[in-house]
């Protein structure tokens, strides 16, 4: 006569493996009548006796939330398996015994297996399978399901369990589900023997649970006034939290004696202590982010020589173009536009690398988990969630990945602001443009601007979100949230490096189109085709400069402002064209002369710009809205026009406003 | 498990050592609180997938994945996990 085994168990539980050493190739593969959950069946002979196995889904629980869960209950109700087979992963026995806790009142044989034994010896865990045997009734065994030689015990098991009908003895459950009101008067209402195949306790469980499927089957069978009572009792009760607390209590016990285990200390790092401690946590994380981003400069300093390389090549091509013959218009593109723009280009690729490089180490070592759990109770006086750091961190690298990160948030008010906070963290476009400025007109100085600019960018979230926050957060209870930190380790540097190269070569072509596209514009526009005649950009920039000087910038500058806003890079891309000597004659015959000032940009800019616009400048672009695309992601993200507009005209204006004064506090300094 | 719902009313964020030890037990135990009311429903993980990329200026991704540009290449992996109370 054959037999029937179910193998039962949670994903990971190692049932696939179980079943295909049992099966061998004695095995078919379906789907379940209806479902598109894989059916996989077989069969095997032991001693002359055939076996059929089925492996049924893995699922975290028997409650019916889903296709698997339901799939499972109703074959081992339908009374098809004569035996089931339980497994649990022996390395986490406290977590992994919830199914059999769940099973347990179910009057179908089963015996029960511990499988990856051989983890839990490596973690130092002896379990004591007689201790549980003892307590539970059925057959228990400790296995590797990947070693094919030891099925003998599980065989052994497995036939033990046939012949003696083991049933999982619930009496310690029980004790434990009697501490609960709600369960003691379900079970009053459920006599044993109402539904097949379930005890009175499973039943009850489950009721108190509100599994839909067992609500259901007791309402065939209860009258009208026991249904209405079992209402108001799952009303009335905590649901599956108690029954829950119950299970968990009743495998404490039974591993009470069963598992001998090195007792762990809660215990946190020196690195944690700080990190995460009350006080030191906000200090610890802004000294490592400043440093991190000031050590981002180090890998920069080879590309800015790169940089000024090329930029060292204007004045040999100018010649030799000359000498080829080139009209003059062509050698000022040439060289004032083209490697020109590449100058600043390759200068700029230096910063990236540098972000990219020190953010991507954060992450990889850790410690950029630990600054999104210092951050979330900055989150909360701001009115957002905790996880609204997330995005601001991807901002640092790219507005629009910030804004499509939002998308975790579902309240729409929290997710616009989030969105209009997340403007005024300076992207990697603004940190590749803003050390580049600020090295040329502050050296070392840079350091110290680009710490004014974080501090400006905390100061701006904190108004924006009073400006913005009253009309899209309500004070709402906020919810706490749990964070499992991941353990300190070794940065994979390949990884890592590949990474970051592979974003700079991204990051060098998308920059290359703006800034030569920006570039070229503004040098035509600039450009006098007719000798003595101002060029039409000079004559729209010397009517709005008396406003523009209010804002702390020349008439070029504010035209690079407005560029800014098509994406930072644009503004390198202005300052390369309009910047130039004035006249192209001087430049031609400079290059004619051989004369390696040719058109110096970096001279003419400091000749030009006096430091205090230059910090305004460095400001306003560093603020202003962070291009194009990231617009479009802000109004994917809200879908709503009214608020992206908002968040638009608010972030130019602010930017202006900004470098208003940080021009007047310039002026203050120098 | 009331008692760690009730802790996170607070609306402070906790890691799992920090809850072990509040709740007086071990984190195996947190571990196994959590996975039970994230199945429950009760809190929910977030940010399991990265953010889809709808087309940022030099994005490789296709619209389905993250953006290379934007995010390191698979995700932030190392960021851990999180839950939060539905």
């Amino acid at each position: 006569m054959s037999a029937t085994i179910a193998l039962l168990g949670q994903p990971n539980s190692g049932k696939s493996t179980v079943f295909n050493a049992l099966t061998g190739l004695k095995q078919h593969v379906g789907n379940w009548p209806g479902k598109t959950v894989e059916k996989k069946e077989g069969s095997f002979t032991l001693n002359g006796r055939e076996y059929e196995v089925a492996d049924l889904p893995g699922s975290y629980s028997l409650t019916a939330n889903s296709d698997e869960e339901v799939i499972t209950r109703d074959f081992i109700a339908s009374g098809k398996a004569d035996v089931v087979c339980i497994l649990a992963d022996s390395s986490q026995l406290q977590r992994s015994l919830y199914m059999m806790a769940d099973y347990a009142g179910i009057n179908v044989p089963s015996f029960l297996v511990l499988n990856m034994a051989d983890v839990a010896a490596d973690q130092g865990k002896k379990i004591d399978t007689a201790v549980l045997e003892e307590k539970l009734g059925i057959p228990v065994i400790s296995f590797s399901a990947t070693d094919n030689k030891k099925y003998d015990a599980f065989y052994k098991a497995m036939n033990r369990a046939l012949e003696n009908k083991s049933l999982i003895n619930v009496s310690g459950l029980e004790e434990e589900l009697e501490k609960i009101d709600a369960y003691n008067e379900m079970r009053r209402l459920i006599p044993e023997g109402k539904v097949e195949n379930y005890s009175s306790m499973w039943l009850g469980v489950k009721a108190i649970e509100n599994d839909k499927q067992v609500v259901e089957k007791l309402k065939e069978v209860l009258s009208d006034a026991d249904e209405k009572q079992m209402e108001d009792i799952q009303r009335s009760s905590n649901g599956a939290l108690d029954t829950g607390n119950s299970k968990f209590a009743w495998i404490d016990a039974l591993l009470e004696g069963a598992l001998n285990e090195k007792k762990s200390q809660v215990s946190i790092g020196k690195l944690d202590r700080l990190f995460l401690s009350p006080v030191w946590g906000k200090p610890a994380v802004v000294i490592t982010i400043l440093l991190g981003l000031i050590g981002s400069f180090i890998p920069a300093l080879p590309f800015m020589g790169l940089g000024a390389g090329i930029g060292a090549l204007k004045a040999p091509v100018a010649s030799a173009l000359a000498s080829a013959g080139a009209s003059e218009i062509i050698t000022t593109i040439v060289c004032n536009v083209i490697i020109q723009s590449f100058q600043y280009i390759f200068q700029m690729l230096g910063f990236v690398f540098g972000v990219l490089f020190v953010f991507g180490l954060l992450e990889e070592v850790g410690i950029m988990a630990r600054i999104s759990y210092v951050f979330d109770n900055t989150m909360a006086k701001l009115g957002l969630q905790g996880k609204s750091v997330m995005p601001f961190l991807i901002s640092f690298g790219c507005t629009m990945g910030g804004a499509a990160g939002t998308r975790v948030i579902d309240n729409w008010g929290q997710k616009v602001l989030t969105i209009a906070l997340a403007w005024a963290v300076p992207c990697g476009a603004a940190w590749a443009v803003v050390p580049t400025l600020s090295t040329l007109f502050f050296g070392p100085g840079a350091v110290v601007v680009i710490i004014a600019i974080l501090a400006t960018m905390v100061l701006h979230m904190w108004i924006t979100a009073k400006i913005f926050g009253r009309k899209l957060v309500k004070k709402e209870d906020r919810y706490g949230m749990i964070m499992e930190l991941p353990p300190y380790h070794k940065p994979k540097w390949g990884a890592l490096l590949r990474y970051v190269f592979g974003r700079t070569k991204d990051t060098f072509f998308r920059v290359a189109k703006v800034v030569l596209l920006v570039c070229t514009i503004f040098w035509l526009l600039s450009y006098s085709f007719v000798p003595g005649a101002d060029p039409i950009l000079c004559k729209i920039g010397k009517a709005i400069e008396p406003v523009t000087k209010f804002f702390g910038m020349g008439w070029q500058l504010f035209m690079a402002f407005i560029a800014s806003s098509v994406g930072k890079e644009g503004a390198l891309g202005v300052i390369s064209a309009l910047f130039t000597d004035g006249s192209v004659y001087t430049a031609f015959s400079d290059a004619m002369s051989g004369a390696a000032a040719s058109g110096d940009l970096n001279s003419i800019l400091l000749a030009n710009v006096t430091r205090p616009e230059a910090l305004a400048f460095i400001f306003a672009i560093t603020f202003n809205m962070p291009c194009v695309v990231a617009l479009a992601a802000t109004y994917q993200e809200t879908c709503s026009a009214k608020w992206t507009a908002k968040i638009a005209a608010y972030y130019t204006v602010g930017a202006l406003v900004i470098a208003t004064i940080v021009y007047h506090i310039g002026l203050l300094i120098w | 498990m009331n008692e760690l719902l009730t802790l996170l009313k607070d609306g402070h964020a906790r890691t799992i050592p920090m809850l072990a030890d509040e709740l007086h037990t071990s984190e195996e135990d947190v571990m196994r609180q959590i996975e039970f009311l994230e199945h429950m429903g009760a809190i929910k993980k977030i940010w399991t997938d990265q953010p889809k990329c709808s087309g940022c200026s030099g994005c490789s991704g296709n619209g389905k994945k993250a953006c290379k540009s934007c995010t390191p290449d698979g995700g932030f992996k190392n960021m851990g996990q999180m839950w939060e109370v539905v």
